[in-house]
């Protein structure tokens, strides 16, 4: 985002256009995303013909390829989607791709990403305060 | 954009679950029933659940998709058939058509039943943790 032309010296702008929080917050995104689709897997656990759904594979090797690359704005302006899985097998005779254990582990995993991304944002805030009052907390 | 995502998919699961749940009690309650409201023996109900689209996801990706109850349907294979002179609902020949409730089998449901909706439940918790966490963003 540019800086507003009446804030001159523009100082508060820099923290928030920082690569990692921009990429913190693009990837915090991602996780609610994925939050989503395992809860549209474990809903469909039970219904028959159902292929469970993930964030596009893509978009890992997209963000990563971008980032070598050293295009930060077009690393965050990437959009993640959901896709079918294409790799899960159906161990099923129903054609039901979910398997409720792992949707769970994913799940789990899923969290303590989030927590983790949320947590480096708000480090980032926490910094500009601390910037501003002088004091921590 | 939805502060606990995902929730609308969970309920229509946890509410589908729950009719399951329903319907197993419905079935183990009556596994001795000789005679319903239209005279006959009891037949065993079976749920069976169908996939609703939630949304669209805009880029032509894989959308979102929740589940409900389909329709609930009788069983209709014949129960079994037991020689009981007794009883008040016995036929000519003294036999008695017991409904079709195989209780082994309402038992599996009822497990596999529970434990799904377990499973929905904590994606609820899960997705009400991550919500709580966003909220103490730069707290």
């Amino acid at each position: 985002m540019a800086c507003p032309l009446h804030y001159s010296p523009c100082m508060v702008d820099p923290i928030f256009q920082s690569p990692n929080y921009q990429l913190a917050s693009k990837l915090l995104d991602v996780s609610v995303l994925r939050q989503e689709a395992i809860a549209s897997n474990i809903a469909n656990s039970e219904t028959p013909g159902y292929r469970r759904i993930d964030v596009a594979p893509d978009f890992a090797t997209e963000l990563r390829s971008r980032i070598n690359a050293g295009d930060m704005t077009a690393a965050t302006r990437l959009e993640a989607r959901l896709t079918e899985d294409s790799n899960a097998r159906s161990m099923r005779p129903d054609g039901n791709s979910v398997q409720i254990d792992s949707e769970l582990l994913q799940m789990n995993r899923n969290m303590v990403e989030h927590d983790f991304l949320s947590e480096v944002i708000s480090r980032n805030i926490k910094q500009l305060r601390l910037a501003i009052t002088g004091r921590a907390g | 954009m939805n502060l606990i995502s995902g929730i609308d998919i969970t309920t229509g699961a946890l509410n589908a679950q729950k009719t399951r749940l329903d319907i197993v009690a419905q079935n183990i309650a009556n596994t001795q029933t000789t005679r319903g409201p239209d005279g006959r023996a009891y037949q065993r109900r079976v749920v069976s659940f169908e996939t609703q689209l939630m949304r669209q996801q805009q880029a032509a990706g894989q959308s979102l998709q929740s589940v409900k109850v389909a329709q609930i349907t009788t069983d209709k294979t014949p129960g079994q058939r037991i020689y009981d002179p007794q009883h008040p609902d016995a036929g000519a020949d003294g036999m008695v058509q017991m409904p079709n409730v195989n209780l082994a089998f309402e038992m599996v449901d009822l497990i596999t039943a529970s434990r799904a909706y377990e499973a929905n439940l904590s994606v609820v918790k899960n997705a009400r943790q991550m919500a709580m966490k966003t909220l103490e963003i730069g707290k």
